[in-house]
C-alpha cells in the first residue's frame, strides 16, 4: 500500500535548500518522489518512510535494514559512472523525524521524459522499430554491466524503472537501485513476515524464487529482467503474465511457462534480434548469454 | 565443426595420412602413447603435411590418482618424459589448497609452450561421482585457476581448460545447472574448454549411449557455446555431430574402442582381450557394422553404404575386410561427412536434422532386419531409442522448443 506522504511545507522545514516542493508526489509502499526546485535546479527528491515493523524486539534491526538498503542504492548511484543510470541530486543524505515517524532523503537528478510503462500503456504509440530497441537493449547492458562491476545486481529493471528521455545523449536512463543486492555484502534480511524477495513480481526472474537466490545471484538476474523489459517494449506485451492473472499464476508462469518468442508479436523484426532476446528470459541464468562483448558484436551487426 | 585424431597407442602413419587426406582438422596428443622427446618431431611432421591443423595436447592430469600401482598401464605419462608437469596427487593434496593446484597448472602450460601447439589445455581431475562434491571444488578450482594463471603469465596461445566429468556426475541436472552456472562466470575467461565424459569402461556402450548423459553432454555443449566458448569435444566418436547441433566446435575419435570412448579404464591394469574385428561406420544407420555384416548389407540394402572415398576400403573382392591400419580413415571420412550433413551452425534446424537422421536410422535398421537374419549386439539399433531421448532431454534443459513446442 502506498506511504502518506509529507506536505510540501513539512518537507521544505526539515531539508534545507529546498525552494519549490510540488504538492503531489508519486508514492510506493516505502518511499514518495517528489519533483522539487533545489537551488534553481530541477531534482527528484526521494522520502523514504522509515517503518518500524510490528514486533518491538526487532524494530532496531528492522530500522538498520532500511537505512542499509537506502544507503547501498546511494553508494550504487555515487560510484556509477554510466550515462544511462540515474545521478545522485544535490541533497545530501540525511534523516530527520516528523512527530513520532521517522525519515530518510536524498535527491536524484530529475529526468524528464515518460517511462516506458507509460509509453506501453499509450494506445496511440507505433510499435518501436529495430534502431530504437538496439538502443535501449544496449543502454540497458551498459547498465546490468556497470553494475556487475560495482559488484551490485539490480534485480527490478522494469518498464517503469526505464526513462525514455527525449535527449539523443541519453536515450534511455535506469531509475531506481533501491533493491539492488550488493553480492559481496551481507544480505539484507526480509520484512518480518515475508518471505518473498522484493521486486515487483511481474518482472521477477525464477532464480529469485530458490530459497538459497542469495548465494547464486549475478548480473544475469539482471538480463533477464532486461530481456523482459525490451521484449515488452518491442512487443506490446508482457511475455509472460497476464493482466488478469493473480500473483501465484504470475510466478507459475515465471517458473514453468516459455515465453512466446518475440519474432511471433513481432515479425519485422530481424530473427537474430528476436532470438538473442528470446534467450535473455531463459529460466536457467547459465543458458543466458554471459558474454556481454559477444551480445553486443551480435548487435552491432545488426544496426 | 571439426575432427580430430584422439591419438593413442600404435599410431603409425593413421594420422598424419589422414590430415594429409583431409579425414580429420588435427590431432590431440596422448601423453600416455608418446615420448615427450618425440612429440616435438610429431608436432613439426603434422604441420608440414598441413600447416593450419589443429594440435592439442591432453595432459592426461585427470589420470593421477589412478596411475600409482605398479601395474598400471601409464605408458610415458608418469614418466620421466612428462616429469616437467605430471604429478602423482593425492585427493588431499588438492583438496588443502591452492598451491599446488597453481603449480601443476603453471608446470602444465609452460610444458606445452615448448611445442608448436595450437592452444594450451590445462590440465584438471576427473569428477568420479558428484559435480557437488569434493572433487567438482577441486575442479571448478582447477578452472578458475587456469584462467588467471594463463593471463598472469602473459601466455600467447589460445587456453583451453579441461573439463572432466564421469557419466555419472551428469545424473543430478540441478547440480549439473549450478555447475555451469558457476563456470560460465569467470574473471578470466579461456578461449575454450576441452570436455570429456567418462564411461565406466571404454567397452561400456550403454554408459554413454544413455539419453540422460547424451541429452547432459549437449547441455554443456550448448551452455558454454552460448558463452562464446569453444568446446573441443574428446573421445566424442559418433556423438560429435550430436554434440556439434548442440554449438560444439570440436569432436574427436581414435583407432581403438578406448579412443572412442573415454574412461580411466585405459590407465589401470590390463584384463586381456584380443584385437577388435574390422567395422565399418554407417551414416545412415547412425553406426558402426562389422565388415562381414557390411559384406551381405551392401548388395542386399545398400543404402547403409555412405558412399565415400573410403568405401573403396572395404573391397567386396576381398570380404568388404579392410586393412586394420585403415580403418579408422573411414571411422573419420564418415564422422566428418555427417557434421558437415547435420551441422550448419543453427541449433534448432541442426536439431531438426539429427532428428530426421535418427529416423532415417530407424527406417534403415527395419531393411536391415529384415535383410539379414541375425546382427551383431553391437551393430544393431539399440543406440537409437537413448539418442531420440538424449535429443529430448537436451532441448527439455536447454529450453529449446521441440517440433510439439513442448519445452519442459
Amino acid at each position: 500500500m502506498p506511504i502518506a506522504p509529507l506536505s510540501p511545507d513539512v518537507v521544505r522545514q526539515k531539508i534545507s535548500g529546498i525552494d519549490v516542493v510540488e504538492p503531489s508526489p508519486i508514492c510506493g509502499g516505502f518511499k514518495a518522489v517528489y519533483r522539487a526546485i533545489v537551488r534553481g535546479k530541477t531534482e527528484a527528491l526521494k522520502i523514504l518512510t522509515i517503518k518500524r515493523g510490528d514486533d518491538p524486539d526487532l524494530e532496531e534491526a528492522y530500522v538498520q535494514e532500511q537505512l542499509a538498503r537506502v544507503g547501498r542504492e546511494i553508494d550504487a548511484l555515487a560510484k556509477s559512472k554510466c550515462p544511462e543510470i540515474v545521478k545522485l541530486g544535490s541533497i545530501a543524505p540525511q534523516d530527520f523525524d516528523v512527530e513520532t515517524e521517522k525519515y530518510f532523503a536524498y535527491s536524484e537528478e530529475f529526468i524528464s521524459g515518460k517511462n516506458l510503462w507509460d509509453l506501453l500503456r499509450d494506445g496511440s504509440r507505433m510499435p518501436p522499430e529495430l534502431p530504437e530497441l538496439l538502443v535501449l537493449f544496449i543502454a540497458l547492458l551498459n547498465c546490468v554491466e556497470e553494475l556487475w562491476a560495482l559488484g551490485y545486481v539490480h534485480r527490478d529493471i522494469k518498464p517503469q524503472n526505464v526513462m525514455k528521455t527525449g535527449d539523443v545523449t541519453r536515450p534511455f536512463v535506469l531509475l531506481d537501485l533501491g533493491i539492488a543486492y550488493a553480492v559481496h555484502e551481507v544480505g539484507l534480511t526480509y520484512r518480518p513476515g515475508e518471505r518473498m524477495p522484493l521486486a515487483t513480481y511481474r518482472y521477477l526472474a525464477p532464480e529469485m524464487m530458490e530459497p538459497d537466490f542469495r548465494d547464486r545471484l549475478d548480473f544475469r538476474t539482471d538480463l533477464y529482467t532486461t530481456g523482459m523489459t525490451v521484449y515488452e517494449y518491442a512487443a506490446g506485451k508482457h511475455p509472460l503474465a497476464r493482466d488478469t492473472d493473480d500473483l501465484m499464476r504470475t510466478i507459475s508462469r515465471a517458473l514453468r511457462q516459455p515465453p512466446t518468442p518475440l519474432q511471433n508479436h513481432r515479425a519485422d523484426l530481424p530473427r537474430a534480434f528476436c532470438e538473442l532476446i528470446d534467450t535473455f528470459l531463459k529460466k536457467k541464468p547459465a543458458l543466458r548469454p554471459a558474454n556481454l562483448t559477444l551480445v553486443r558484436r551480435k548487435l552491432e551487426d545488426l544496426r | 565443426m571439426k575432427l580430430f585424431s584422439q591419438h593413442g597407442a600404435l599410431q603409425g602413419g593413421k594420422t598424419i595420412d589422414g590430415i594429409a587426406k583431409g579425414y580429420v582438422d588435427g590431432i590431440i596428443y596422448s601423453p600416455r602413447d608418446i615420448k615427450a622427446s618425440k612429440l616435438k618431431d610429431h608436432v613439426d611432421e603434422v604441420a608440414g603435411v598441413n600447416p593450419v591443423a589443429d594440435q592439442f595436447f591432453d595432459p592426461q592430469y585427470y589420470a593421477g590418482f589412478n596411475v600409482s600401482d605398479s601395474d598400471a598401464r601409464r605408458g610415458y605419462l608418469a614418466t620421466a618424459e612428462f616429469a616437467d608437469y605430471f604429478r602423482i596427487r593425492r585427493r588431499r593434496d588438492l583438496e588443502s589448497g591452492l598451491d599446488k593446484i597453481r603449480e601443476d597448472i603453471r608446470n602444465c602450460l609452460k610444458f606445452q609452450e615448448g611445442f608448436s601447439l595450437t592452444g594450451l589445455v590445462s590440465p584438471n581431475i576427473l569428477i568420479t561421482r558428484s559435480l557437488d562434491s569434493i572433487e567438482g571444488v577441486i575442479s571448478k578450482n582447477f578452472i578458475r585457476q587456469a584462467g588467471e594463471l594463463h593471463a598472469k603469465l602473459l601466455l600467447k596461445k589460445p587456453l583451453y581448460i579441461t573439463l572432466a566429468l564421469s557419466r555419472e556426475a551428469l545424473m543430478d541436472k540441478h547440480e549439473l545447472v549450478a555447475f555451469l552456472t558457476d563456470i560460465t562466470l569467470l574473471d578470466k575467461v579461456p578461449t575454450g574448454f576441452y570436455l570429456l565424459v567418462a564411461a565406466r569402461q571404454e567397452e561400456a556402450r550403454t554408459d554413454i549411449y544413455s539419453a540422460d548423459v547424451i541429452g547432459a553432454w549437449m547441455l554443456i555443449n550448448y551452455t558454454l557455446a552460448l558463452n562464446g566458448y569453444h568446446v573441443i569435444n574428446g573421445y566424442s566418436d559418433i556423438l560429435t555431430p550430436f554434440l556439434g547441433a548442440a554449438g560444439a566446435a570440436a569432436g574427436a575419435t581414435g583407432w581403438w574402442s578406448n579412443l572412442r570412448t573415454f574412461s580411466l579404464s585405459r590407465f589401470l591394469p590390463a584384463t586381456g582381450g584380443r584385437l577388435p574385428i574390422q567395422r565399418y561406420l554407417s551414416k545412415t544407420l547412425l553406426n558402426r557394422i562389422a565388415y562381414f555384416e557390411l559384406d551381405k548389407l551392401r548388395r542386399i540394402c545398400p543404402k547403409v553404404l555412405n558412399r565415400l572415398e573410403t568405401d573403396g576400403l572395404y573391397d567386396a573382392e576381398e570380404g568388404s575386410l579392410p586393412d586394420r591400419a585403415k580403418e579408422v580413415w573411414q571411422s573419420w571420412e564418415a564422422t566428418r561427412s555427417l557434421c558437415g550433413d547435420l551441422c550448419k551452425g543453427d541449433t534448432k534446424s541442426d536439431l531438426d536434422r539429427c532428428r530426421r537422421a535418427i529416423s532415417t536410422a530407424y527406417r534403415a535398421y527395419d531393411e536391415v532386419g529384415a535383410a539379414i537374419d541375425a546382427i551383431d549386439p553391437k551393430s544393431n539399433s539399440d543406440h537409437l531409442p537413448a539418442l531420440e531421448e538424449g535429443l529430448k532431454v537436451f532441448s527439455r534443459l536447454a529450453e529449446i522448443p521441440n517440433p510439439s513446442g513442448e519445452t519442459m
